[in-house]
């Protein structure tokens, strides 16, 4: 939809697409349908020579002479489907240390991950600086046992229930990233299922989506949904 | 994305009803100049901002049609994420920016003279709208106005 709005300002455009069937329907301009997993639009995270044949691919459309044109990308992706909290935690598991512990010894490894990435990180978007996590478990534990807590400093213009869900992605992107600088070779699959399965913040998580999921206010239930993914 | 026949039930259901628009005709501008003397931009709908800037928020129609600006030399640290859908891997974009939002990989192009230029900002929209209205009467053509007012003659998009 974006690409046709551009080119109705004479702007040349070529878009990755990542349903077909969608492209199909809309028309861009210069589609290139990728096979990658949502998430993953140039396939293959720090692969530079990858992402160039993908972004050639794209970039090669304009060549065309006319339009519409929905294109291939030639190579297969990963069939990797990212598995759900629900999945994972249906499994019995033991958790033996809660989550305030697990975040004072992920702290190492996730300031590693930050060193390593040149300041790169995805937490950020609760405005809860990450040495302060330990102080934000207390308050989503309480929102989880159905209690009406609130962050005192949570911005005005900012929901509580948008706000809970910047501290849940928060925290999932501090695990993830302390995660892969303890095992840089780890898979998506393999990271969900840690996460999902063997974390006190999994179960936490997974716990706070269950208690907000029966909420009678909708952005609540709405909010729920997301959580846990 | 994997074909959608791929999916569970539920997220290849969510797609096929997906309330995208249909079209019979297609806008067509062929590019002013060729490549290696084109200006270049990038416009993603991956829900990408910068570090500070207002993250994305669900609206009551489950999304957002505003935009941000993302200048095209920024570090990469300097931006990040909060684009609402739960059907996407979190985990590429946490390794690379570049999975979803090639900055590095276009400036590359733009040293080898693959490219011409790139062009001052890049934009980021949220995607997956189910009420796309106020993205095709106001903010949508408010970003190609200010990519024509930049000079830009292609743009790259890329969702997530």
């Amino acid at each position: 939809m974006l690409a046709r709005i551009l080119e109705e300002h004479k702007i040349a455009t070529t878009a990755l697409v990542m349903v077909r069937e969608h492209a199909a329907r809309v028309k861009p301009p210069r589609a290139l349908f990728v096979p990658f997993y949502f998430g993953f639009a140039l396939g293959k995270p720090d692969d530079p020579a990858y992402q160039h044949r993908v972004i050639k691919a794209a970039l090669d459309l304009l060549d065309a002479e006319s339009g519409p044109v929905l294109a291939d990308f030639p190579e297969d992706g990963d069939p990797a489907i990212m598995p759900q909290a629900s999945e994972v935690t249906a499994a019995p598991f033991q958790v033996s240390r809660n989550t305030a512990d697990e975040i004072t010894a992920l702290r190492a490894f996730y300031e590693r991950w930050v060193a390593s990435h040149g300041g790169r990180t995805a937490v950020g978007l609760s405005g809860i600086p990450q040495r302060r996590f330990r102080g934000m478990i207390p308050f989503l534990e309480s929102v989880a046992r159905g209690q009406d807590a609130d962050w005192p400093e949570r911005p005005e213009e900012v929901s509580r229930p948008q706000f809970i869900r910047y501290c849940v992605d928060d925290l999932k992107a501090f695990y993830y990233e302390a995660r892969m600088a303890q095992q840089p070779a780890a898979d998506p699959d393999a990271l969900h299922r840690w996460f999902w399965g063997s974390t006190a913040a999994g179960k936490l998580i997974a716990d706070l989506a269950a208690q907000l999921n029966a909420a009678e206010d909708p952005t609540l239930r709405a909010l729920a949904y997301g959580l846990a993914r | 994305m994997p074909r959608l026949e791929t999916l569970s039930e539920v997220q290849r259901r969510t797609l096929e009803f997906f309330p995208c628009l249909e079209n019979d005709t297609t806008p067509w501008v062929a590019p002013a100049r060729d490549l290696a003397h084109s200006k270049v931009a990038l416009v993603t709908t991956a829900g990408l901002h910068l570090r500070g800037d207002l993250p994305f928020a669900r609206d009551a129609a489950g999304g957002e049609s505003s935009y941000r600006v993302i200048p095209s030399d920024c570090h990469p640290a300097e931006v990040m994420q909060s684009h609402f859908s739960i059907g996407f891997d979190h985990t590429g974009l946490y390794r690379d920016l570049n999975v979803t939002f090639p900055m590095d990989r276009l400036r590359e192009l733009a040293e080898q003279g693959v490219i011409g230029s790139l062009s001052a900002n890049y934009y980021s929209f949220m995607g997956a709208l189910r009420d796309p209205s106020r993205l095709m009467a106001e903010t949508g053509p408010e970003v190609g106005r200010r990519l024509l007012a930049e000079g830009v003659e292609v743009a790259l998009l890329t969702p997530t």
